[in-house]
């Protein structure tokens, strides 16, 4: 069996516990929440921490609650399958539930948390091997090595941000609660990543991502998670694409946001799509162009690389056509997107 | 009675009472309920853990390895290498060249070079970090066409054709004025990719040596009686002192067929330490260790009449074996010899290469050797069906070979009902009414296929029985069979206690079977070529027809009445004439023990002389061949290129279904393993020679949502030699579903796909393809 | 090392084991539960899921420390937790694997099997695709997966008392059969 390397286990009973065995600087510490992206990767031999932190019994960071001024806040903890079966995001963050939907499979699903989804590591076919296998290879930059496999020459990594999540909690402009050893910061998510795939995201040491935090929305809002993968269950994203609109009372977009998973170091939002549907109603003629000319806009801004395992250009190709799908689902108030 | 004699189609005494129903498995509800014990599943007293030091290289000399830092690591107990077990061994007795432990080269990544036994697997892998091999990198072969072409270095250092690991020319008729003669001639080039068997059960073996010296290895094994040989030639030790068991086996489909690695370092660390000693592969491990189904590039010419009859196939395949000889000299003739049937051909010939590259070695998967020539073949009849505007079933019935025919390569063929297989399928999917109809996007498409019920070829030229069976009765109304047979999950093991439970009118609780332990069973061959049901069954039915007789003879003369008054079934024993006189079958044994001594008899089957009268003749010879038709129903996205199978229509002619659910498991998971090689599945090496994703996230078995409805249509043609006239189930269902999903598409969007695995990519490429050669339909 | 407090099956155990092993260690290697198995090292292939809390969960995913103050069951734990709420032998949904010839090699089954059982408890009268959805973490090599989804769909026609859908081989099976002349 492939074994994991010996580590010490801590299971706190409380969040100021934790805080405390994280602010020990002395002893080098991994949290780990649902286990399910840190515990492949351990028996990867990409980490070896002398301790793991476990979350398990912080039944705080657990469950949903609501706050002041409409904002919803998501315990770090909850597991996806959570995420993905409860009503009331079902109607405020379709695009967040229909991501949790089809994360992994539905043991992993009942495993992973939202939080652990959030900060996933990123993922590359050279990377996300074992030890003998990195060895045989002769490592690459960013664990162990020197150079990259995916852009020869390159001098950043480029391994994908591959969680489902992200991409949804960027459209929904969800806010992140980390609270450390005597310290606590919220940060929007959009501004969590760093386009630097060895290391994509902008955390501190010691600190516990305790929430996830989602502003409020209308009635008119509408939103959808689409996912490229190669199996109907299990995979990883080859490419994910959430919708978000807005529609005022008229039925006239307002608001509309894109942002693509997958492809590159970090979740991408894509460009203009808001000058593009502005105005537009569902019923108008127009429409139909418009999304044509999103999809395209998103095919021009996107270039995946061959990170991930699977065919980089057939997931290019994939970019519009499930741009498209994914903006039609949000519309007609449907999703998630999903062909296999 | 012999080997040999058929015992006939019928049940003697009028109707069957457990054969051909749909009866529960012997092992079943200990597999469903957990306590079925595997190979992982064993721990004994001061066990010691064994792991492997594989090559980082694809291809390098050893020049040292220094194992000494390992030795002394706390807890270490014994390393090896290949100097510990330096003699080669090899499935095929001619072309034995893989070591236990690399003597002086590596030849993939991935081959083993040292083990360690210690007291834990933490510490055994700590172990291996601290052993130094120093290489000598060679050049490495990843293209066939490049090792076809140069052999210097050589991946086998005296092999004597070089790079060349086994080449085959035959031909029969002549096929170069039939070629000249035919009114159409189709021709193309064909891939098959590489697949892995991946049966969810890791390889696992334990060995353990007695204080007497006898040697006993557990290993996940489906050839019990050829890993004795092995373990007998490598560890010079006599056979009988070997004991090999498998235990319950968590899947297999060839990948377990090969004598491995891991079964040898047991042994020998067992024999070092003392103690026993386990090794457990991990995935990746099992990747490395692959024997997965060849890459083959081929070239099909086709000749046929204006009516599609055909008159001549030439084919040329170019065969990636990967590092070691396999079973590949085998899978060379199979390519080739395991094409002749369920048509007709006039004439036929075949030249087919393997060669050696530095890659995973290749070998017998699920429809051995003839799953990518069928592929081509049945594609290659649809165009030829496209060309001629015949109805692809049609062109399939206008060339039916018929029952009781010698194919054009000298092979026997006895019963056939690939008619009937046709005729299920087309009634099943609606195929007048429907293909062609179903508008842009979905289609359907047949195909064909015929596969072997063992070989009269048993890998070691003996003139020994193929499968031997022993049957202890004892007065409680037990019954004990011992078999060699490897029940794989195939259910060998049922069907074995349900001949013999119909033999002696036992019901199916009374028979309790023992099998594959070579100090309890009497030899069988193993678990290869579909031979199982076939081999062990005829033994089965000998050896229990012995006993019955006994039986029989027992109470019509307790009873004084005529033999053919004495009924036993299900469990009791009676006399036809006269129904008040009824005893169960335990007293009926006691009856008989008392008469005849303590009860038991032996049985065995062995194969008629078969096959062509030239060298190879008798590869690929079979003593029935089984029959199978497909129709598969696919929707092509043209947007996103995918394929989504809706549904597998699969016809096979099994001869008599003994259990006709366990005949169905067999066809769905052939089924879906094929549609899985169609679509998902690709064994594929990087650039740098490493397996490019050795796990099951990255290497795409298909889950539950992934897989079609498959509905199995079984045909029964009842073969005169089967036992009950049975033939095969477990492999030859598979060979159709890659064909017929190339045909499907074609149906629904025009486009051929010759080239495996048909990727999302490679669909949109042929749409777009097809789009610029007709612009005017395009939309 | 340390102890462990585990709640396997209904009972409370103690058991001795390192830190960094994974339930599924603790359970076939220091339980001698080896009823879970392992079929890919990594989360990759369901073969060892158990039901924590009546959830199915990857035990090989799990750390064995975490699996405390939980319920854990096994596939060992089914038939005994059957008999005790006053059933006899498998529970339903073992015996309906069994009868349908759903167990092939049967490395996959403890796993979906407990899928299976979680799915039932859950929903009584799943559809065949959320059958399929359900057992989509649980990689079956053998089968093609039809029989598993007849297994379950029998035990739910029986809890409900209906009979199940007729199997495809079995009318033109029957029918040729009665053709020659044989029953
Ligand atoms: C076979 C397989 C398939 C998968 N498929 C998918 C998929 O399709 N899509 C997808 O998105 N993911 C997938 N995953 C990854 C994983 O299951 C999910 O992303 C899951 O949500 C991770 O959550 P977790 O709680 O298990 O994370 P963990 O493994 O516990 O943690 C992940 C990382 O986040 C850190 N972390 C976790 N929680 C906190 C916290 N509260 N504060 C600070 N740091 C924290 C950990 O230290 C670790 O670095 C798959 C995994 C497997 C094994
Ligand atoms: S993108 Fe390059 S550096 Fe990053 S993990 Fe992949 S190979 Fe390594
Ligand atoms: S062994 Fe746990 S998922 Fe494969
Ligand atoms: S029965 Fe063998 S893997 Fe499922």
């Amino acid at each position: 069996m492939l074994r994991m390397p010996k580590f010490e286990l801590e299971r706190p009973a409380s969040l100021a516990e934790a805080l405390e065995l994280l602010a020990d600087a002395s002893v080098e510490s991994l949290i780990v929440a649902g286990g399910t992206d840190l515990l492949p990767n351990l028996k990867h031999e990409l980490f070896t921490p002398a301790r793991v932190v476990s979350l398990e019994r912080l039944g705080e960071l657990r469950g949903m609650r609501e706050l002041e001024g409409g904002w919803l806040a998501i315990g770090s903890m909850t597991r996806l399958d959570e995420v993905a079966g409860d009503a009331r995001l079902a109607a405020r963050a379709p695009a967040l539930a229909q991501a949790c939907s089809l994360v992994a499979g539905p043991q992993l699903r009942t495993m992973g948390t939202l939080g652990g989804n959030v900060l996933l590591d990123t993922r590359c076919q050279w990377y996300n091997q074992t030890y003998f296998w990195r060895a045989a290879l002769g490592f690459c930059l960013k664990k162990d090595g020197s150079v990259c496999h995916v852009v020869e020459g390159g001098a950043k990594c480029v391994a994908a941000a591959s969680n489902d999540s992200a991409p949804a909690l960027m459209t929904l402009g969800a806010e992140l609660v980390f609270v450390r050893a005597g310290g606590r910061r919220v940060v929007p998510i959009a501004d969590l990543w760093l386009a630097d795939g060895a290391m994509n995201k902008k955390l501190e040491s010691g600190e516990i991502l305790t929430e996830i935090r989602l502003p409020p929305r209308g009635a008119g809002h509408r939103g959808a998670y689409g996912k490229l993968r190669e199996r109907g269950s299990i995979d990883f994203p080859l490419l994910g694409v959430a919708a978000r609109l807005e529609l005022d009372a008229q039925g006239a977009i307002t608001e509309a946001d894109l942002v693509l998973g997958a492809l590159a170091a970090r979740p991408v939002r894509v460009r203009r799509v808001a000058e593009e549907l502005a105005g537009l109603r569902a019923s108008s003629n127009d429409l139909d162009a418009a999304l044509g000319r999103v999809a395209q806009l998103a095919y021009k801004q996107c270039h995946p690389l061959p990170n991930v395992p699977g065919d980089h250009e057939w997931r290019r190709e994939m970019v519009p056509v499930y741009v498209r799908r994914t903006l039609d689902a949000a519309l007609a108030r449907q999703g998630p997107v999903r062909d296999a | 009675m012999a080997a040999r004699d058929p015992h006939g189609v019928g049940a003697p005494w009028g109707a069957f009472h457990v054969v051909g129903k749909p009866n529960r498995k012997v092992d079943g509800l200990a597999k469903a309920t957990g306590t079925a014990v595997y190979a992982d599943d064993i721990a004994l007293p001061g066990m010691l853990h064994a792991k492997t030091l594989r090559s980082p290289h694809a291809h390098a000399r050893i020049l040292s390895i220094d194992a000494s830092q390992a030795l002394a690591l706390p807890g270490v107990h014994a390393v090896i290498s290949g100097r510990d077990l330096p003699i080669k061994y090899g499935v095929i007795p001619w072309t034995q060249d893989e070591n236990a432990l690399a003597l002086d080269k590596v030849r993939f990544i991935g081959d083993p070079v040292a083990a360690v036994a210690a007291i834990d697997e933490d510490t055994a892998n700590a172990a291996l970090k601290l052993i130094r091999v120093e290489y000598e990198r060679l050049h490495a072969y990843l293209d066939p066409r490049e090792a076809l072409e140069r052999h210097d270095p050589a991946i086998h250092e005296g092999h004597k054709t070089g790079n060349i690991s086994k080449h085959v020319e035959l031909a029969f008729g002549d096929v170069d004025a039939e070629l000249a003669a035919a009114q159409l001639v189709v021709e193309g080039d064909y891939s098959f990719h590489g697949t892995t068997h991946a049966p969810i059960e890791p390889h696992c073996a334990v060995a353990q040596v007695g204080a007497d010296g006898l040697l006993t290895l557990w290993s996940s094994t489906q050839i019990t009686h050829y890993v004795q040989r092995a373990l007998s030639r490598v560890l010079e030790l006599p056979a009988q002192r070997i004991r090999v068991v498998q235990p319950c086996l968590g899947g297999a489909f060839g990948g377990k067929s090969d004598p491995f690695s891991l079964e040898f370092t047991v042994s020998k660390l067992a024999m070092l330490t003392g103690r026993p000693v386990k090794m457990l592969w991990t995935r990746e491990e099992v990747f490395y260790a692959h024997r997965g189904r060849h890459p083959m590039q081929m070239h099909y010419k086709t000749g046929v009449s204006r009516e599609g009859r055909i008159s001549a196939v030439d084919a040329k395949i170019l065969i990636d074996g990967g590092s070691y000889s396999s079973f590949g000299l085998v899978t060379t003739y199979y390519a080739g010899q395991l094409l002749t049937g369920p048509y007709d051909f006039k004439s036929y010939r075949f030249d087919s290469t393997r060669v050696f590259t530095n890659k995973p070695p290749c070998g017998p998967k699920r429809g051995h050797g003839s799953v990518q020539p069928r592929f081509a073949f049945e594609v290659q009849l649809d165009e030829i069906a496209e060309q001629l505007a015949l109805d692809p079933i049609e062109l399939r019935r206008r060339n039916f070979q018929g029952s009781h025919v010698r194919t054009v390569n000298g092979q026997r063929v006895t019963s056939n009902g690939f008619l009937q297989c046709l005729d299920e399928v087309s009634r099943a999917s609606r195929w007048s009414e429907r293909r062609g109809k179903l508008g842009r996007g979905r289609g359907l498409g047949v195909a064909g296929s015929m596969y072997i019920s063992g070989t009269n070829y048993p890998v070691y030229p003996n003139p020994m029985p193929q499968a031997g069976i022993q049957i202890a009765l004892e007065r409680s109304g037990r019954c004990t069979v011992f078999t060699g047979g490897n029940d794989i999950g195939q259910g060998s093991n049922s069907m074995v206690a349900y001949v013999v439970a119909e033999e002696l009118g036992l019901a199916l609780d009374q028979v309790r079977v023992v099998a594959a332990d070579t100090d309890l069973c009497p030899v069988d061959l193993g678990a290869y070529s579909s031979r199982v049901t076939f081999m062990v069954g005829n033994a089965a039915i000998d050896a229990a027809r012995k006993l019955r007789a006994q039986l029989v003879e027992a109470l019509a003369l307790e009873w004084k009445i005529e033999p053919g008054r004495v009924h036993l079934a299900e469990g009791r024993a009676s006399d036809s004439g006269d129904p008040a006189r009824s005893i169960s079958s335990a007293e009926a044994i006691q009856i008989a023990e008392a008469r005849f001594d303590t009860l038991g008899s032996t049985g065995s089957y062995n194969t008629p002389q078969l096959g062509g009268d030239y060298r190879g003749g008798t590869i690929g010879a079979s003593p029935a061949y089984s029959f199978t038709a497909h129709v598969a129903e696919v929707e092509v996205d043209e947007q996103t290129g995918r394929i989504r199978v809706e549904r597998v229509w699969i016809a096979h002619d099994c001869g008599r279904a003994l259990n006709p659910m366990i005949v169905a498991g067999q066809m769905e998971g052939s089924a879906y393993m094929g549609v899985a090689e169609a679509l998902l599945e690709h064994h594929t090496l990087n650039r740098f020679g490493l397996h490019a994703g050795p796990n099951l996230l990255d290497y795409r078995i298909p889950t539950s949502v992934d897989t079609p409805e498959l509905a199995a249509l079984i045909v029964e043609s009842l073969d005169p030699e089967g036992p009950y006239g049975a033939k095969e189930a477990g492999e030859g269902p598979l060979h159709p579903s890659l064909p017929a999903i190339a045909n499907a598409v074609f149906d629904a969007c025009g486009i051929r796909l010759r080239e495996l695995p048909f990727t999302p990519g490679k669909v949109l490429a042929a749409l777009r393809a097809r789009k610029a050669a007709a612009p005017q339909e395009a939309r | 090392m340390r102890v462990l407090h585990l709640k396997v099956n209904g009972d409370d155990l103690e058991v001795a084991a390192p830190d960094h092993w994974t339930l599924l260690e603790v359970l076939r290697y220091r339980l001698g539960l080896t009823g879970s198995k392992q079929g890919c090292d990594k989360g990759d292939c369901g073969a060892c899921t158990v039901l924590l809390e009546g959830k199915p969960v990857l035990a090989c995913m799990t750390l064995a420390g975490n699996a405390q103050g939980r319920a854990i069951t096994t596939i060992e734990g089914l038939m005994p937790a059957h008999i005790a709420r006053g059933g006899s032998g498998p529970d339903p949904i073992q015996a309906a694997f069994d009868r349908c010839g759903a167990l092939q090699c049967g490395f996959c089954q403890p796993g979906m099997i407990l899928s299976a059982r979680a799915l039932l408890d859950r929903n009584q009268a799943p559809t065949r695709a959320q059958i399929r959805e359900a057992l989509s973490g649980n990689l079956c090599r053998c089968t093609g997966y039809t029989q598993i989804f007849e297994a379950v769909e029998l035990a739910v026609a029986e809890s409900l008392g209906v009979a199940p859908a007729p199997r495809a081989w079995e009318a033109p099976l029957a029918e040729s059969r009665a053709a020659r002349g044989e029953s």
